[in-house]
């Protein structure tokens, strides 16, 4: 299972929540206060992990939403050629090999950490 | 919903939300009412304006509603400010209909302009009122927090300490009998955000607001202050109006929001042009 369903108002700034069916990276949470002819509703802002693309949904803080699932892994370089590296997850000894993002140096053995979700993944440290 | 916004929310190019904040008014309260009489007394004016050549209708405004406010003004600017940012992030103009001037900040954060330009009655410079930072009384000087430069165009009084501020180089005060020489050299470098604190307006012309100041500026200069900044503008806003009188300060709020919206409108290449039958500047 790649995701869970929780309630908007369990999410916090800093987790994850799915919208528009990409995982993003909640930067903010507000709420406004229900009065007393409506429900309390939260607005959700937040950046899609792999595509950076800023997203916002605006809930009820008891509706359900989905939360992805996303690993943080290690892996570890094992060639680097034209701009891609093969790396190995250094959990299930996996080989797989991704772009190197602009701004990212890599050369054999480097200990690497990235998010994983679904198979989309995303260095966060190298 | 305010006459005329027939757009789809999602399709919009100018969306209207109404944010009816009421907490911090110091004499006459009522702007939590500012919203809704803004809408009814914008009902008579007609679809078409003569100057620009536009149909309001045709402009792509719609009407959010009002964002429900609560007694904590600063929770309720972030939750604010956040449905304003879903506007600006859908590619279209925030209309924000007040509520007390405090809500302006929230336009501000949300549209990030370079430059406030706003009409009113008060440099609102002042670092606290009641030692509430978030009083309407602070709203310029919150403001410059975000911005640049404020600009308070009919700005007649203000504390000691408020006009010691105004002299710094990031605020221009330009005092009602100043504003056609202010107009004629106006030239933004950067987006604006235009705020309208109908209290700019002389009282007999908007006396439907809470801290009337007499010798104040005309609808025409408020008119033609607004015709010259819209194009400019990333966001606008009409605030301080409430229900004490007999729909005078609401009429003029919601006209010149259609005026910002016909102005903005035909000054991104959405209209025709005016053919020369633009209106001078005048007092």
């Amino acid at each position: 299972m790649a995701k869970e369903q929780k309630q908007v108002r369990e999410l916090q700034e800093g987790s994850y929540v799915m919208m528009e069916d990409s995982p993003c990276k909640i930067n903010a949470y507000s709420t406004a206060k229900p009065g007393k002819h409506g429900s309390a509703k939260a607005r959700i802002e937040g950046k899609g992990v792999f595509d950076n693309k800023k997203r916002s949904l605006s809930q009820p803080v008891d509706a359900k939403v989905w939360v992805p699932i996303i690993e943080r892994k290690g892996g570890q370089v094992l060639s680097v050629s034209d701009g891609e590296m093969q790396v190995m997850d250094l959990d299930s000894y996996e080989t797989f090999t991704m772009r190197i993002p602009d701004g990212i140096s890599a050369s054999s053995d480097d200990e690497i950490e990235f998010l994983e979700y679904e198979g989309q993944r995303k260095i966060v440290r190298s | 919903m305010f006459p005329g916004t027939t757009a789809e929310r999602d399709a919009a190019d100018y969306v209207v939300v109404g944010a009816p904040l009421d907490v911090s008014t110091t004499f006459q309260p009522g702007t939590r009412f500012g919203p809704d009489e803004i809408r009814k007394f914008a009902e008579p004016y007609d679809d078409y304006d003569h100057r620009t050549d536009q149909f309001f209708t045709e402009l792509g405004v719609a009407d959010a509603g009002d964002v429900r406010a609560w007694d904590d003004a600063e929770a309720y600017l972030t939750f604010l400010s956040g449905t304003l940012r879903d506007v600006v992030w859908d590619d279209a103009v925030p209309l924000l209909l007040g509520g007390e001037h405090t809500v302006s900040y929230a336009g501000v954060e949300a549209t990030d302009p370079k430059t406030f330009v706003c009409l009113d009655a008060h440099l609102d410079l002042r670092t606290e009122y009641d030692g509430n930072e978030w009083s309407h009384a602070c709203v310029t000087r919150r403001v410059l927090d975000v911005v640049d430069e404020a600009v308070v165009v009919g700005a007649r009084t203000g504390s000691p300490e408020e006009w010691e501020r105004a002299e710094e180089e990031d605020v221009t005060v330009v005092p009602p009998e100043s504003v056609r020489e202010w107009l004629a050299g106006f030239d933004s470098d950067g987006p604006v955000y235009l705020s309208v604190d109908i209290d700019g307006a002389d009282p007999s012309v908007a006396p439907g607001t809470g801290t009337m100041e007499p010798f104040g500026l005309s609808s025409t200069q408020m008119r033609d202050a607004v015709r010259a900044v819209a194009p400019a503008c990333v966001g606008f806003d009409v605030v301080e109006v409430n229900d004490r009188d007999d729909g005078q300060a609401a009429a003029l709020g919601g006209k010149l929001l259609r005026e910002f919206v016909y102005a903005h409108a035909a000054s991104s290449g959405s209209a025709p042009d005016d053919g020369g039958r633009a209106d001078r500047p005048g007092d």
